[in-house]
């Protein structure tokens, strides 16, 4: 586990050593997992290491979109991209120092600071789980530890489904809505019409989010995408200016058949009660 | 981060920004979509893409063992301008939205959209009352218990509950949508214009207001026979105002709106199988279930 540590602090590698190191034991592992998932992981096969974090503050730049156009706010996009990005793989850095093979029930937060509107900070955290067993199948892509913003129960039903995660995948487009001429409004006044400016716009920027994450999944040599969430939303930045923000787990086959768990035959249950 | 390159050169880039708009432009005026969707439509559909979903891991199992194959996201939106009729504007922003929708979904090969959430968005600001954006989003399916079509069925459902539906001889078809509104003037005492001390119904305002919720429901019936045999309509909102008199209107005079969606589907009761009931003691507590909710605030 030395050979990953280099960038981390000392007192992080201590952290993380005493939480390896202990954990067959009757040591101690940390982490967020409700009673439920700490069963289900249990059930997976998997054991948890530790929390793991990562934050990164970051200042956005400044972009001026032109009053009258449609246009992606690219500065904004790549901002919004790194910032998460960094978060992530510092996590993820973290995971790889205590041998994991994953991380799961990661949670993505971006918190605007009241100082300045143009700083975020955006957390990536999770709990670090490794395979009971030490079955070597389970990394992510290039041998990394795999992410995933899925539950533990929602972890043991993909590997029942055949799946193994590979990585938490995102897209992001910030996107500047044209402002209508007053010409144009007053041609509107009274009538019934699409507006095709701001269809466009939305239509646009949703498109490249989903696009970008489809090809980050892509990247990481993934089947499919999962539990895919689509927000939509804007940070304090001025009302013409959205962010549309794609994100799902990566997923793939499970290749090994040793580790195929038996599938399982659903059952329909209906509340009654509700 | 090897997204960056893919961002372009930022807002220089303003040959491929206005090239991309005026492809955008072109298909939307005509009912299409820009060749660069239709591209990751069907390289989405030939698996050159990996398939994309909405569906929880529990979601991907039951659709495995009931033959759904995931193919990846649609959706479609309308901005709309409503300036003489809300009514209108909800129904065709909607009915336009999902025909983009559908349309996504055609050219994906699919013959299902499930998972459909419908959402609005308005601009801030003053002078941005009336015009909001209707936005569809869904989840193309294949599904080997429906024939191949080229006109999806669209369903509000799950791609499980929609299994469900289907395993009780229930094809879920489409997206039936009633809405109504009407002005009443208010000439005198029905409408409570007296003053009065004992108890007594505004009976004028509350004909006019079942009116309008009926014939609502009766549009959104309307559209459903067009459908199939029946809706489950689980979205319904109203609306009530009072407008003061002035001085082209001596009344006060009352605004009621009523606005129904749901999936409509096609059954024969006469094959309705029964599926029995086994009770079952669910163990998951709210408190818990609350802790192990895993919403996540990404934004």
């Amino acid at each position: 586990m030395s050979d990953v540590t280099g960038d981390l602090p000392q007192h992080a590698v201590e952290r993380l050593k005493g939480l390896r190191d202990t954990s067959r034991h009757g040591g101690i592992f940390t982490s967020d997992f409700s009673v439920n998932e700490f069963l289900m992981v249990g059930e997976a096969g998997f054991e948890p290491l530790g929390l793991v974090v990562g934050s990164c503050i970051y200042h956005t730049g400044i972009q001026y979109a032109g009053w009258a156009k449609n246009q992606e706010m690219s500065v904004l996009s790549q901002a919004m991209y790194e910032a998460r990005e960094l978060a992530m793989s510092r996590m993820e850095q973290e995971a790889q120092s205590l041998s994991a093979d994953g991380v799961v029930g990661v949670r993505l937060e971006v918190k605007r600071m009241d100082w300045d509107k143009d700083i975020l900070e955006f957390l990536a955290v999770g709990t670090a789980i490794a395979h009971s067993k030490g079955h070597p199948g389970f990394k992510g892509p290039a041998g990394k530890p795999f992410t995933s913003d899925l539950s533990g129960q929602d972890f043991w039903m993909l590997l029942q489904s055949g799946y193994r995660p590979l990585a938490l995948v995102m897209g992001s487009c910030v996107y500047h809505v044209a402002h209508q001429s007053m010409m144009q409004s007053l041609g509107n006044l009274g009538r019934n019409v699409e507006m095709p400016l701001f269809t466009q716009a939305m239509y646009d920027a949703r498109e490249l989010a989903m696009e970008r994450m489809q090809q980050e999944a892509q990247e990481s040599g993934a089947e499919g995408v999962v539990a895919v969430q689509l927000h939509e939303g804007s940070h304090n930045w001025q009302p013409h200016v959205i962010e549309f923000f794609a994100i799902g787990t990566a997923v793939k086959p499970i290749e090994d058949a040793a580790v195929i768990p038996e599938r399982l035959v659903p059952q329909i249950v209906i509340p009654v009660n509700d | 981060m090897s997204l960056f390159g893919r961002f372009g050169k930022g807002p220089q880039d303003d040959a491929t920004t206005d090239a991309r708009r005026a492809e955008w432009e072109q298909a939307l005026s005509h009912g299409s979509l820009p060749g660069f969707v239709k591209t990751r439509l069907a390289e989405t559909m030939s698996c050159k893409r990996p398939w994309v979903s909405t569906a929880s891991p529990a979601g991907l199992l039951a659709q495995r063992s009931h033959g759904i194959r995931p193919l990846g996201l649609v959706s479609g939106n309308c901005w709309f301008h409503y300036g003489y009729s809300w009514t209108r504007g909800h129904y065709e922003g909607w009915h336009t939205a999902i025909d983009r929708l559908r349309l996504e979904a055609a050219l994906m090969g699919a013959n299902a959209v499930v998972d459909i959430t419908m959402q609005t968005k308005r601009m801030a600001g003053a002078g941005n009352e009336d015009h909001m954006d209707y936005a569809v989003l869904g989840t193309a399916v294949r599904m080997d218990a429906l024939p191949e079509s080229t006109n999806p069925a669209l369903a509000t459902v799950s791609a499980l509950e929609f299994a469900r539906l289907l395993e009780s001889g229930i094809v879920p078809v489409g997206v039936a949508i009633g809405a109504h509104f009407n002005w009443f003037v208010a000439t005198g005492y029905a409408a409570g214009m007296a003053p009065s001390y004992w108890n007594q119904e505004l009976s004028g305002l509350s004909t006019f207001l079942t009116q309008v919720r009926r014939q609502a429901l009766q549009e959104l019936r309307d559209d459903g026979v067009r459908l199939g045999t029946g809706v489950l309509a689980h979205t319904q909102h109203s609306e009530l105002y009072r407008i003061e008199p002035d001085e082209n209107n001596p009344y006060p005079r009352f605004l009621a709106r009523h606005i129904a969606l749901g999936t409509a589907v096609i059954h024969d009761t006469r094959s309705r199988k029964p599926f029995g009931v086994r009770p079952v003691l669910n163990v998951r507590d709210t408190a818990l279930l609350a802790a192990t909710d895993n919403t996540k605030e990404v934004l």
